[in-house]
């Protein structure tokens, strides 16, 4: 097992590395960022000033080099828009998007593994069906445009719940859901295939033929053994999810990563989007991580692989 | 030798005629089929289907409502945009854009990922190796926020959002294709093809290729359906296709701004590109379901 | 596998059916705001910083006149200035401008405000090494003497009409004790100003709450009447509306007209539209930087592009409220804006003639770039269309196109100028047509001309000289002048408020009804 959690750490760390190069080199395209610092009413030689003033003249691998030392110790440079340092902007937003992408995953969870249970236990009942439109429509459905529909009805119609910002919990109702139901399809067929994968083996029939009650079976004997590729799924799931925030974020105004992202974007503010980019990445990468642990804990055969 | 061969083909046949029975009692696929052919019909017969030019504006006649709505004009059956320019012509000539996207990013992604999965799982080893890291590499760049930066870098157009894209959607085919010449590379007739001494290329082609194309398909329909998606969202978020093309996405990003006051122009392009992803996914699942019915699930 | 066709197609057209019924609803509200005296208003861009040296953004300069004065006052009204921290100044001569400070103001924190605080800002804003946003407002200071301890003199590099204007919005006087303690770091997150409202709570490009500052001075602002002014960032307008409807927004601005109309004619709110100094223009690269042989040399071809563009139509559809089509390269109202120049009607057919005799009968292609107001760009664009020159349209950040703008790169582009609300054609045309890097005439007249009137301090001479630069700017249609631009104000009917023309929002000037 030790071997196993050492390689795979060491792709993690090699996967990082290529993540960061080819980041650095994608926004290195961006040329000269020197016209967004100096804003909308600068002059050209002010310009100039401003671009010898933050060393954009110099070679580029002196540049990456530069950022990657300090990137290494934490410190991403300073945002060219908010003039603060970038680690401690992105420390600041990513409490919303992390509470989101939480939330959003619990969403997700607590609808998609209940339906995927009775799904399976009820197979091409009205029940299934249900599950498996919903999941359908799921995958269709376009996330920024299921957001402003529900900004739409819930927050300017019915009144019932704020249409943007972070302040309540209120806040999160709508993108907690609108994240949320993204997730939802894989995590509820997977449990279903699972239940019934599991439904189907020995020790469960044995259990009934031993008089197990029905929920019995269910709680204790089969969804423990069908929820741990679930909650695997879910980790690399979160990792997605977090990657995805970006729209949601955008349409709710949610002042978190993601949105921070689209914004610095636009205002090529390239030191916030590179961190980000990496910041999300690495997300991912642990995320994974996890979800191949977790796979190697409960199927021996994967360690060796 | 004679008897042999028939004995071969009457399977095949049998085979052929099993799908199609399959797929006529199969209702999603066949919902699927339906919707799709209607808006591949839509994009092909566009200029017969509305009398106007998409492009064509009205200054003076912006925003009229659909014809269920009242103050309506039946020249214009779903009203007009913000600059009076015919929102049913646009949406006929938007399909174009989507089927365009998802299918030429989807080819792009398909060659990419398929020579690499294929590779992989027919050499093994190192070759491998490589692919497998490149997929986890490509897994771990969050692909909205790289497109997002990519199309503000280097300007966005209808080709650059169909390039971005099919460069970054080939994992799943990398991974499907891997695993499934795994599986048919130990297969009898590849090991006695590779003994007669064909080439891997022809190997590949002739012998492999054919017994994968269905998971292929399968994949293709949902890459395209997620290319689709991706660039109705990079377009909503203004870093897809420029204006005046007429992408459905680009469409619910400029309705965006009466959202409170005229939610039709949201409403109406939203559900065309939501019928469409649906319509491709229930093919995709339903070609699955017809052609490894044991793969449900 | 079987899928329920059926109630995915009720469900659909359910779905559709109540997304396209549903209009604004009409539902009461208690407002948040008179009850409580405090007044909620939305900012759409995030605030790189508070301190006003360190951002280049509208709002910013509207944040820097609550929490802070200027040595002057312009008054919006009478487009006159008056003394703020400053009581009185006078020009010993060309280059030296002499302020007598107001006795008795006092910051936010306590600390006393004197000549101290003017030179030490004023060397602080102008020493390279502290890398302020927009030293372009500052570039015209030479040195700040203290004469005595209410007293001071700045020394000018030349002749610079606009000073005044610079010094009364864009140049707030800093505590020098505090600053020099906190720095620009410490500043965006601790304001300390002399101004009419003081930073009670801040969280940066998110959320400002202010409160009036009890122990504000008699200056020209006046006494602010609403207790707490909380301002926060809402980036998309639709959201603000529907904040506004669930009553947790008071006031929005730089409402989009069309949405302006529909909440005006639902009469729950207040709108109010006020003309903005900010102009509409074409620039036409005449002077071929992005290659010799590119259309936009020939003159015919400007003239063409002027001639095929329905201005007037585009302003009564699309920008609609006070906007006006303008014909000279310059805000109407500004000083030294020629308004009799030669004028380019709508003329579709004399366009085509035009593009004929330049050589393109059959019209061209070019790319078309722009940063802002789409569907203004995209009209122009069906225009250019119809008249044969086929244009690709190319929506980049603002950021983006000024630095291809400055690298030569842009044959034909869409763009807008808000002078920084200064009344004065130096803050627009003297700007772009003095052989920058964002000049794409290059024309030596012009510049000449231009020169003559901005270092010159005699009126009627400045008027002279800039009236011969913009009659020939118009002459050789080097700009296409489009339109004015409008602001849109959008308010709860127990708010008192007048826009004015400078797009300054002015929270001390609001009060209850």
């Amino acid at each position: 097992m030790l071997n196993f959690v050492v390689k795979r750490l060491i792709l993690a760390a090699l996967v990082t590395s290529a993540v960061l190069l080819i980041s650095f080199s994608l926004l290195y395209l961006a040329g000269d960022p020197a016209a967004s610092i100096a804003g909308e009413s600068a002059s050209a030689a002010d310009i100039q000033k401003i671009r010898e003033l933050y060393g954009f003249d110099r070679p580029m691998l002196v540049q990456f080099f530069d950022w990657l030392w300090h990137a290494l110790q934490g410190d991403f440079g300073q945002s060219y828009f908010f003039k603060m340092p970038v680690a401690d902007l992105i420390a600041d937003r990513m409490t919303v998007t992390l509470t989101l992408g939480v939330s959003g995953m619990l969403f997700a969870l607590v609808t998609a593994v209940p339906l995927g249970v009775i799904a399976a236990l009820r197979p091409n009942s009205m029940i299934d069906r249900f599950a498996l439109f919903l999941s359908v429509m799921g995958q269709a459905l376009p996330s920024f445009w299921f957001g402003l529909m529900m900004v739409v009805l819930f927050a300017v119609r019915l009144n019932w719940l704020p249409a943007s910002g972070s302040e309540t919990w209120m806040h999160f109702v709508m993108p907690t859901i609108v994240l949320g139901y993204y997730a939802m399809p894989a995590i509820m067929r997977l449990t279903r295939a699972g239940m019934l994968e599991v439904l189907g083996a020995d020790y469960i029939r044995t259990a009934r033929a031993k008089g197990a009650g029905p929920a019995r079976v269910v709680v204790k004997h089969a969804l423990r053994n069908a929820v741990v590729p679930v909650v695997s799924l879910a980790a690399v799931q979160m990792g997605f999810m977090l990657g995805g925030s970006i729209v949601v974020e955008t349409v709710f105004a949610l002042h978190g990563a993601g949105f921070l992202a689209w914004e610095s974007i636009s205002r090529n503010d390239l030191p916030t989007v590179q961190a980000l980019i990496l910041i999300f990445s690495c997300f991912y990468i642990a995320f994974t991580f996890l979800s191949d642990l977790l796979n190697a804990w409960i199927d021996p055969r994967i360690r060796i692989g | 030798m004679s008897t042999t061969q028939t004995a071969t083909e009457l399977p095949v046949e049998t085979y052929l005629g099993q799908l199609c029975r399959r797929a006529f009692g199969h209702r999603g696929l066949m919902f699927g089929i339906v919707v799709l052919g209607v808006v591949i019909f839509a994009a092909i017969f566009a200029p017969l289907l509305s009398a106007h030019d998409p492009y064509q504006q009205d200054l003076l006649a912006r925003m009229k409502p659909p014809f269920w709505m009242e103050g309506s004009d039946l020249a214009h059956p779903l009203g007009t945009d913000f600059l009076g320019r015919d929102y049913l012509a646009r949406l006929l000539y938007g399909a174009r854009i989507s089927l365009f996207i998802g299918i030429v990013a989807a080819s792009i992604s398909c060659v990419i990922g398929t020579t690499l999965g294929v590779a992989a799982g027919y050499f093994g080893g190192r070759v491998d190796l490589v692919v497998t890291f490149l997929v986890n590499v490509r897994l771990a760049m969050p692909v909205v926020l790289v497109s997002l930066a990519v199309v503000a870098i280097l300007g966005g157009s209808l080709n650059m959002v169909v390039g971005v894209l099919g460069l970054l959607l080939w994992d799943r085919f990398a991974v499907v294709m891997r695993a499934s010449v795994m599986q048919v590379r130990g297969l009898e007739y590849v090991n006695a093809a590779k003994s007669i001494g064909c080439s891997t290329l022809r190997i590949v082609l002739s012998e492999i290729m054919p017994n994968i194309v269905n998971n292929l398909i399968v994949v293709m329909t949902l890459e395209m359906a997620h290319a689709i998606l991706l660039e109705a969202a990079l377009s909503f978020l203004g870093l897809g296709v420029q204006p005046p093309t007429p992408s459905w996405g680009l469409m619910i990003s400029e309705g965006k701004q009466m959202l409170l006051f005229e939610p039709w122009m949201i409403a109406i392009p939203g559900a065309c590109l939501f019928a469409l992803v649906l319509a491709i996914n229930l093919l995709g699942d339903g070609l699955r379901d017809i052609t490894a019915p044991e793969n449900r699930g | 596998m079987k899928y329920p066709v059926q109630s995915v197609k009720r469900l659909l057209v359910l779905g559709g059916l109540a997304v396209a019924a549903v209009p604004v609803g009409g539902f009461g509200h208690a407002w948040a705001g008179k009850a409580d005296d405090t007044l909620k208003l939305a900012f759409t861009k995030e605030l790189q910083s508070i301190d006003a040296y360190y951002n280049s953004a509208r709002e910013g300069t509207i944040m820097d006149q609550q929490i802070w004065d200027g040595l002057v006052y312009l008054n919006p009204l009478k487009g006159e200035f008056e003394g703020n921290l400053a009581t009185s100044w006078a020009w010993l001569d060309d280059t030296t401008l002499e302020f007598k400070l107001r006795k008795g103001v006092k910051f936010h924190n306590g600390e006393a405000f004197d000549a101290d605080d003017v030179v030490y800002t004023l060397d602080f804003v102008t020493n390279p090494d502290n890398k302020i946003t927009v030293p372009q407002y500052v570039s015209w200071i030479k040195s700040t003497q203290k004469i005595d301890q209410y007293t001071v003199r700045i020394l000018l590099n030349k002749p610079y009409p606009a000073a005044l204007n610079l010094l009364a919005t864009m140049i707030p006087m800093y505590p020098n004790e505090y600053y020099a303690k906190v720095g620009p770091s410490g500043m965006a997150l601790h304001p300390v100003g002399t101004g009419p409202y003081a930073v009670t709570e801040l969280d940066p490009g998110k959320h400002f709450v202010l409160k009036k500052y009890a122990g504000y001075h008699d200056g020209p602002k006046g006494q602010p009447s609403i207790g707490t002014i909380d301002v926060r960032t809402i980036p998309d307008v639709n959201t603000q509306i529907a904040e506004m409807f669930s009553g947790n927004l008071n006031f929005m601005w730089g409402v989009p007209s069309d949405q302006a109309e529909k909440l005006a004619a639902m009469k729950r709110f207040t709108v109010v539209n006020a003309p903005t100094m900010r102009v509409g223009y074409l620039v036409m690269d005449a002077a071929g930087r992005t290659g010799k042989d590119n259309p936009f040399t020939k003159l015919e071809v400007r003239q063409a592009v002027a001639h095929a563009i329905d201005r007037e139509a585009i302003v009564k559809s699309l920008v609609k409220g006070s906007s006006k089509t303008i014909n000279s390269a310059c805000y109407p109202s500004q000083f030294g804006c020629e308004q009799d120049v030669t004028k380019y009607p709508y003329d579709p057919a004399k366009a085509k003639e035009l593009l004929a005799k330049a050589g393109y009968p059959n019209g061209f292609t070019t790319d078309f770039y722009a940063y802002r107001d789409r569907p203004y760009a995209e009209a122009m664009l069906a225009y250019l269309n119809a008249v044969g020159i086929k244009a690709n349209l190319k929506m980049l950040q603002f950021s983006a196109l000024t630095d291809l703008r400055m690298k030569g790169e842009v044959p034909f582009s869409f763009q807008t100028w808000g002078s920084s609300s200064i009344d004065d054609v130096t803050a627009i045309t003297s700007l772009f047509f003095t052989k920058g890097l964002e000049d794409y005439a290059q024309d030596d007249q012009v510049n000449a001309a231009l020169g003559e009137g901005d270092t010159s301090v005699q009126p009627e001479k400045r008027k002279a000289a800039y009236s011969k630069a913009l009659k020939r700017i118009a002459d050789q249609a080097f700009w296409a002048p489009l339109f004015s631009y409008n602001a849109n104000y959008v308010f709860t009917p127990d708010v008192a408020y007048q826009p004015t023309a400078d797009e300054l929002l002015r929270f001390y000037k609001m009060s209850w009804k």
